[in-house]
């Protein structure tokens, strides 16, 4: 079976001012898979990750070099929508971090964002993105609350659920749950299987079991280069490079 | 250093720093104290609610002497002095000044005293009732009555008396009602000037420019500056441009209320920047990034997200506006000049209440009860309007962030 490809990288070089950050990252990340991105500290897989939506525009001293392709679109081209390709292309951060409004507002900011403003259609919206996120039934009869009122994993998962409101083709995950106990992290994960059958995952994650675990593919990055990038069961269990095994093994980092 | 010098040394801080705290506290509640002790006694409600001026009413009567004596009414006070002859009563009072004077405080329905005829123009009547002073009498029997001889004395020689040749009597004055209502006029009129103005620039100055530019960060610098120049220089920059400014749209003559009030935008307008910046330094940029991910363009990223963190900060700098616009005199005595009025027209001059300190006591004969009741009064306008502030704060931030 053929599986099409949403980001095309190509020879990707990256600066922040005088550092180089990426060196020629060349990948393919294929449509409805998770593809985990993992990695000692500062090794640039979060960087990568975030020049998938372009949010490393955010940062002045940022250059870079070399072509990504999002639907055979390059989206570093002068003239190319950046909002429209954040649409696209959601991202769930490490941290939770829901806005301070209410449950509902929070799955509503984006959807509202886009102009949409009739009450039924953001409460459909808003009702399918908790279901979707498996947090409905949880903060049901409470959206009008705070979204501080949940718990941390809850909140990661409003997060997600915010982020699909929005109806996205690719959700980039940040390491979503380093900051989370071994419970709720089991929720997410959980429910990354669930949303791989109809969205394209890139997730950075410290945490070599959960790769294995959520992971179909699995890049593995090392002071800014790609070193290995293959399925994840044959990553992990044959390794064609000596610092991926040493990584893997857990002989450092 | 060995443990026992340490643990001396220790506590003699604490105790120096105690001991220099607890003298702040001293002085301040002192001042406080000298305040309140010199101004409670003028402080009352006639104060806030009355005129600066008063009026003065000049009346005669030479009609009959009434027929019945009248009775005296249960609800008088046992201090006022009846007059049973005329029906009207007397109390002695204390003006807005200290100053003792002799109140009419109860005119019978009945009494031919209650609309008596203007001297000045006998075409006028001047209704005779309470709150007034009783300035002076001359009785048709030639006795005087002077309002230094009392109430007593005044019920006295109504009752021996059968006519009035001349009685002057005048409405309550030195009241500081056209003062609070200036005052809360340049709060209102200076903060709406200021305010969009101050948040945009902060807005623009932390969000919007780009963190390259070099310019920035010295527009920062001299911003900070602005907020320690001496208000009378702003002051002067009123009376040199803003006056004439205001002068050439509204024909007013001279300093107003609206060329007070841009001045004053000017001056709070640079601690409404620093703080609003602060207040946007403190939001963690994960609520911005969050908001752009989700295909949120910047400005929706700035006004639905960013702004309403920034609430909080944005309304502790019209705080401290408000003490700064209360506080202020320097600059309003060229800017609005030092007139006290109590019609208030925003073309004209007028006085704040801290100006209106500053007229009592630059007179010949400073007043010093009434400048401490005064103060007594800004006091409570700052408390109240922090408490307005603190309340607005707490209702918009209550839906993000009463459970934390």
């Amino acid at each position: 079976m053929i599986i099409g490809n949403t980001f095309d990288i190509q020879n990707l070089n990256l600066f922040y001012g005088a550092k180089q950050a990426l060196y020629n990252i060349d990948m393919k990340i294929p449509k409805n898979q998770v593809t985990a991105l993992i990695g000692p500290s500062g090794c640039g897989k979060s960087t990568l990750l975030r020049t998938l939506n372009r949010m490393n525009d955010l940062v002045d001293s940022c250059e870079i070099k070399g072509t990504i392709k999002y639907d055979d679109e390059e989206i570093y081209a002068p003239k190319y929508d950046v909002i429209s390709l954040r649409t696209k292309v959601g991202m769930v951060f490490q941290k939770p971090n829901p806005f301070p409004m209410s449950i509902f507002d929070n799955i509503a900011y984006g959807p509202r964002c886009q102009g949409i403003k009739d009450p039924k259609k953001l409460q459909n919206i808003v009702k399918n993105a908790l279901v979707k996120a498996a947090l409905y039934d949880e903060v049901e009869d409470r959206l009008k609350e705070s979204a501080f009122s949940l718990s941390g994993g809850q909140q990661q998962r409003l997060c997600i659920a915010r982020t699909i409101a929005m109806e996205p083709e690719v959700i980039l995950m940040d390491e979503p749950t380093s900051a989370l106990d071994p419970i709720a992290t089991a929720k997410i994960e959980e429910l990354i299987s669930e949303l791989k059958k109809n969205y394209t995952i890139v997730i950075v994650t410290h945490n070599m079991q959960q790769a294995a675990r959520i992971s179909d593919n699995t890049a593995f990055f090392l002071m800014g280069k790609l070193v290995e990038y293959d399925k994840t069961d044959i990553l992990f269990s044959s390794p064609k490079q000596k610092q991926t095994e040493d990584y893997i093994t857990g002989r450092f980092g | 250093m060995n443990h026992s010098s340490r643990r001396k040394k220790d506590i003699s801080i604490k105790i120096v720093i105690s001991l220099v705290s607890t003298f702040g506290i001293f002085v301040f509640c002192s001042i406080l104290f000298f305040v309140f002790q010199n101004g409670a006694s003028l402080l009352s409600w006639k104060l806030i609610s009355s005129d600066y001026y008063s009026t003065n009413y000049d009346t005669y009567y030479d009609g009959e002497v009434p027929s019945q004596p009248f009775t005296r009414p249960n609800t008088l006070s046992s201090d006022a002095f009846f007059s049973e002859k005329w029906g009207i009563a007397f109390i002695d009072e204390v003006d807005n000044e200290g100053i003792a004077y002799v109140q009419i405080i109860y005119v019978s329905e009945d009494s031919p005293l209650r609309i008596l005829p203007d001297k000045n123009d006998s075409t006028q009547e001047v209704t005779i009732d309470e709150y007034q002073a009783l300035e002076k009498v001359i009785f048709s029997n030639r006795t005087i009555f002077l309002s230094s001889s009392g109430a007593e004395n005044a019920a006295r020689m109504f009752d021996q008396s059968d006519g009035i040749l001349d009685m002057l009597t005048s409405t309550p004055g030195k009241g500081i009602r056209g003062s609070i209502i200036t005052t809360l006029i340049l709060i209102g009129l200076t903060l709406v000037i200021s305010l969009p103005i101050g948040v945009l620039t902060a807005i623009y100055l932390h969000e919007f420019a780009p963190k390259k530019w070099i310019i920035i960060s010295y527009l920062r610098r001299l911003i900070e500056m602005l907020t320690g120049i001496p208000s009378i220089v702003f002051g002067l920059m009123g009376a040199a441009v803003f006056i004439p400014f205001v002068s050439s749209l509204t024909g007013a003559d001279g300093g107003n209320l609206i060329s007070g009030s841009l001045t004053l935008a000017v001056i709070v307008l640079p601690v409404i920047i620093s703080s609003t910046e602060e207040a946007l330094k403190t939001i963690p940029d994960d609520y911005r990034q969050a908001s752009l991910a989700l295909g949120a363009t910047k400005t929706q990223t700035t006004f639905r997200v960013v702004l309403k963190i920034a609430i909080p900060g944005i309304l502790s700098s019209v705080l401290l506006s408000i003490g700064r616009i209360i506080g202020e005199s320097a600059a309003l005595i060229y800017a609005v000049g030092t007139a006290i009025k109590d019609k208030i027209i925003l073309t004209e001059r007028s006085t704040s209440l801290a100006v209106h300190i500053w007229s009592i006591m630059a007179g010949e004969s400073p007043n010093f009860e009434l400048a401490s009741a005064i103060s007594i009064i800004i006091l409570l306008v700052v408390f109240v309007l922090n408490i307005v502030v603190k309340l607005i704060t707490h209702r918009l931030i209550s839906v993000g962030r009463e459970k934390i």
